[in-house]
């Protein structure tokens, strides 16, 4: 055996940055069409909120949530996944099809690393589109919109880095799959159902049936989107705060490091396709 | 860096076995076979063992399905070898994989290495910050690559819109730019025309003279071998046919030389007969390509201007031309034996 040269770790979080910033870049290329998803997603959404205000015009106790609580907690729901959109599987299932994921394999950043710097760069990209979202949402909820206080949009902030973190994790799982399966695209469905019942997008999760309600406790999807959107505008009271972020680093470093453990088992019997 | 004595690549009894479900042709069978779990087993690689000391310049040859790539996947620890042992700079490549890779420059030829969307040139600036190149060897490794390759045209130009050829320099390019100590190049010249194919060998053989690059080439060009390395590697249905220098293969291998005549007219079979008896001593094989074709394939100890004169002699000839004993004849002929029935 030898000593061979590793990466130092200065040279991975070089490599880090640089490659989230290309992958950035390189999203930016195709900003016409991630803006036509952005306005016709959004379209969709104003309609939904709509229907809610309906609701509520309707009946003004439609729910255990006020109309203003419910259309500021849709708005910042919306914005947070907005935000949180990763490209990550269908970045990678392309790869995995056109067998150029070898390529990823021979990088000296280490192939989670790889990924989770192009997540971060579709991150970064998701920011720049999520000041209109929020300037569009005043329209809506007006101050509904504010954070409950200073300290809750500290708390918000750090909630949505771990329900990034659970994003990559529960993305990172789907890439394995996709090793496995040749191509994930029936996890990645299965996935976006799951995420749009129990990551509380439609709606919180307090509204749900007792039996879904129930369901959600025991998946991460729930802190990609209620549980960041509830600390913003001070749903959560601080005393819930340190469990519930205890639970989103605790989801997001144990979908990753399963994630890592399946890829290593994975890399024993995969093949890469073409020649 | 590795110690001396450690050598480039050790490959001890290397096996790799994929698993591959079975599928039919047709609509109801391909139907059928989905919903069974039928595979079967196919050895891609059988009981390879090799050694490449550092800075060599080793050929890696074989027709389609030889099990050529599946040999740099493992060399490379993109795939796991399913039986014997294996090192690429003194590591098990696959196990570490990451401390291999800060070492090793890789080419897929017919995958894209850098990011498609952006300039080559801004890929070029994240693998300087991402495999730490020092700016003395960047500013070699880039401006060689630059210079060399005719780079500089289309540098800043998106890589999806370049043409295969501009395209394949770049990954070029990207992978020898931290001048690794090892560079597995997979079909590197695929779709290159002669030029720029002269290009890429001129660059190989410039940075393994200045940095000592071990390379391990794979191609179906033969004259990317001739001119880059003195080492052939013959893999044949993922057995190793042959190791050895390539002057040993040219010796071991070369027949002699091969005539190749075109007729005037068809020759009948009493000119034909007459043209057989004549060379009878000889150690010559006639082989008919088409009634106004024959190749006329002559051992070492046959005289060729003997051979040549009683051609000319028999048949109306329009044309003839000696083939010699180089590379590609020979492994033509290597394959066709290959492919004979025993």
């Amino acid at each position: 055996m030898t000593t061979l040269a590793a990466p130092t770790l200065r040279q991975v979080i070089g490599g880090f940055c640089v490659l989230a910033q290309k992958t950035a870049q390189t999203k930016l290329t195709y900003r016409l069409a991630t803006l036509i998803t952005l306005l016709a997603s959004g379209f969709a959404y104003c309609v939904f909120l709509l229907v809610w205000n309906e609701v509520y015009r309707q009946n003004p106790h439609a729910g255990p949530l006020s109309r203003e609580q419910m259309l500021g907690y849709l708005v910042i729901a919306f914005l947070v996944n907005a935000l949180l959109i990763l490209n990550v599987e269908s970045r990678f299932l392309q790869r995995v099809r056109m067998g150029l994921v070898a390529v990823d394999l021979v990088r000296p950043l280490g192939f989670v690393f790889v990924q989770l710097a192009q997540a971060t760069g579709d991150l970064l990209v998701n920011a720049i589109y999520a000041v209109p979202i929020y300037v569009v949402g005043l329209a809506f909820a007006g101050s509904a919109l504010y954070p409950a206080s200073w300290l809750a949009a500290v708390l918000g902030g750090v909630s949505v880095a771990l329900a990034f973190l659970i994003g990559f994790g529960v993305s990172y799982l789907i890439v394995q799959a996709s090793f496995v399966l040749q191509s994930g695209y029936g996890v990645l469905f299965a996935r976006a159902a799951l995420h749009q019942v129990f990551s509380g997008l439609s709606a919180p999760l307090v509204m749900f049936p007792a039996p879904l309600r129930r369901v959600a406790v025991w998946l991460p999807f729930r802190h990609e989107i209620e549980t960041p959107v509830r600390l913003w505008l001070g749903q959560a009271t601080l005393a819930e705060a340190p469990r519930l972020l205890l639970e989103q680093a605790a989801w997001g470093m144990g979908l990753v490091l399963t994630g890592e453990l399946v890829f290593r088992a994975v890399m024993h019997r995969h093949q890469i396709q073409g020649g | 860096m590795a110690g001396t004595m450690v050598p480039a690549i050790l490959a001890e009894n290397l096996g790799k076995t994929y698993t591959r479900r079975k599928r039919k042709s047709g609509f109801w069978p391909g139907l059928r076979a989905y919903f069974s779990t039928e595979s079967e087993r196919f050895a891609a690689v059988t009981d390879l063992s090799f050694r490449v000391e550092r800075g060599e310049s080793v050929g890696l040859i074989g027709e389609n399905g030889a099990g050529k790539s599946t040999t740099v996947k493992m060399l490379t620890g993109i795939l796991v070898p399913s039986e014997g042992r294996i090192e690429t700079l003194g590591v098990v490549p696959w196990r570490e994989r990451r401390r291999l890779a800060q070492n090793m420059g890789v080419v897929f030829g017919q995958k894209p290495q850098i990011l498609w969307d952006i300039p080559a040139r801004e890929s070029f600036r994240l693998l300087k910050v991402m495999y730490a190149i020092p700016d003395d060897v960047f500013r070699f490794t880039y401006d060689e690559a630059v210079e060399r390759l005719e780079l500089a045209e289309f540098i800043d130009t998106p890589v999806r819109l370049l043409s295969l050829g501009q395209r394949m320099r770049c990954d070029l390019a990207a992978s020898l730019l931290h001048a690794p100590a090892v560079a597995f190049l997979d079909e590197p010249t695929i779709g290159l025309d002669v030029l720029v194919k002269e290009r890429v060998r001129e660059h190989l053989i410039e940075m393994r003279r200045r940095f000592g690059t071990t390379i391990v080439l794979t191609t179906h060009d033969l004259k990317d071998i001739s001119a880059t390395c003195e080492r052939l590697l013959v893999l044949d249905r993922g057995r190793l046919l042959y190791d050895g220098s390539r002057q040993g293969f040219e010796e071991r291998f070369a027949h002699g030389r091969t005539l190749l005549v075109d007729l005037g007219s068809e020759a009948d079979a009493a000119t034909r007969g007459a043209l057989e008896r004549d060379l009878a001593d000889d150690d010559v094989t006639f082989t008919w390509d088409t009634p106004h074709r024959l190749r006329v394939e002559c051992a070492r100890s046959a005289s060729a201007p003997k051979v040549t004169a009683s051609v000319l002699e028999h048949l109306h000839v329009a044309d003839l031309a000696v083939q010699g004993a180089e590379l590609d004849a020979i492994v033509t002929r290597l394959y066709r034996t290959a492919k004979a029935p025993a």
